[in-house]
């Protein structure tokens, strides 16, 4: 015998009629009140992520091309726009991932299988750890220091 | 195309969350050293050099993944700015040409790191 309750829709009119929805608006006073700014600026992040990528990607085209092309491609990434463009990108990144990773813990389930939920900091640190530690061997050995 | 993204939902949504991780962990290393030459002397960055380290076959791999996941995050995000700015009614448009400039430049990373 079940003894699951009767699914009810308590959105749907008791009468057939036109649907009568409003169109989706803003809240009042977006983008300038409350979080909704670091929000989008958040959002926003996700071109960096994009153009860098997209420059990542011509950065090993260019090296498959042969050193002539690398060589171009290296003179004009070290010129001033790009420069420009790197630094805002590099400070960009590091807010927005430490703000991903910020909001990380808090989306987390109270149990991993058989494990225990870590404490909320715990958690953050162990990711802000790995943030730091990966990105540093990463550039250690696209900087030459390691091997 | 808004009900194709609609459907591909889960698969979007999961790169993009491994974008957003990959980008985060890879890619500020990327922009310091390739980018700004703030680790290491030039000779670091020298054509022989880079092309022996890239050219390893976990290299290959890493790079393939911090140059795809990436551009599914950053198009994901992009396009839920958009909609927040009122871009509801053409998100099929924008979202639809920000998935298909992931898609582009995933499969030049793909050609990139297999034509290395």
């Amino acid at each position: 015998m079940s003894h699951a309750r009767p699914r009810l829709d308590a959105m749907k009119p008791k009468t057939a009629g036109p649907t009568r929805t409003a169109d989706p608006r803003p809240p009042d006073k977006f983008p300038f009140r409350g979080n909704y700014g670091p929000y989008l600026l958040f959002g926003s992040c996700g071109a960096f992520l994009l153009l860098t990528s997209l420059i990542a990607v011509e950065f090993v085209l260019a090296l498959g091309g042969g050193e002539a092309k690398y060589d171009a491609f290296m003179t004009r990434i070290h010129g001033g726009a790009y420069r420009g463009y790197f630094w805002i990108a590099l400070l960009g990144l590091i807010w927005f991932t430490v703000r991903f990773l910020g909001l990380f813990p808090k989306t987390q389930p109270f149990r991993f299988g058989p494990l225990k939920r870590p404490p909320d900091a715990v958690m953050l640190a162990g990711l802000l750890g790995a943030f730091v530690a990966l990105n540093l061997v990463v550039a250690v050995i696209l900087g030459g220091m390691l091997g | 195309m808004k009900a194709l993204m609609l459907e591909l939902e889960p698969i979007i949504w999961l790169l993009f969350g491994a974008g957003m991780m990959v980008g985060g962990f890879v890619l500020p290393a990327f922009i310091a050293t390739v980018g700004l030459g703030l680790v290491g002397d030039a000779d670091a960055y020298s054509y022989d050099r880079m092309y022996a380290l890239l050219t390893h076959p976990i290299a290959r791999g890493v790079a393939l993944a911090a140059m795809a996941l990436p551009l599914w995050g950053g198009a994901h995000h992009l396009r839920h700015v958009w909609i927040d700015f009122g871009g509801l009614k053409s998100d099929g448009v924008v979202g639809g040409m920000l998935y298909l400039l992931a898609l582009g430049g995933s499969v030049a990373a793909i050609v990139a790191v297999v034509t290395l």
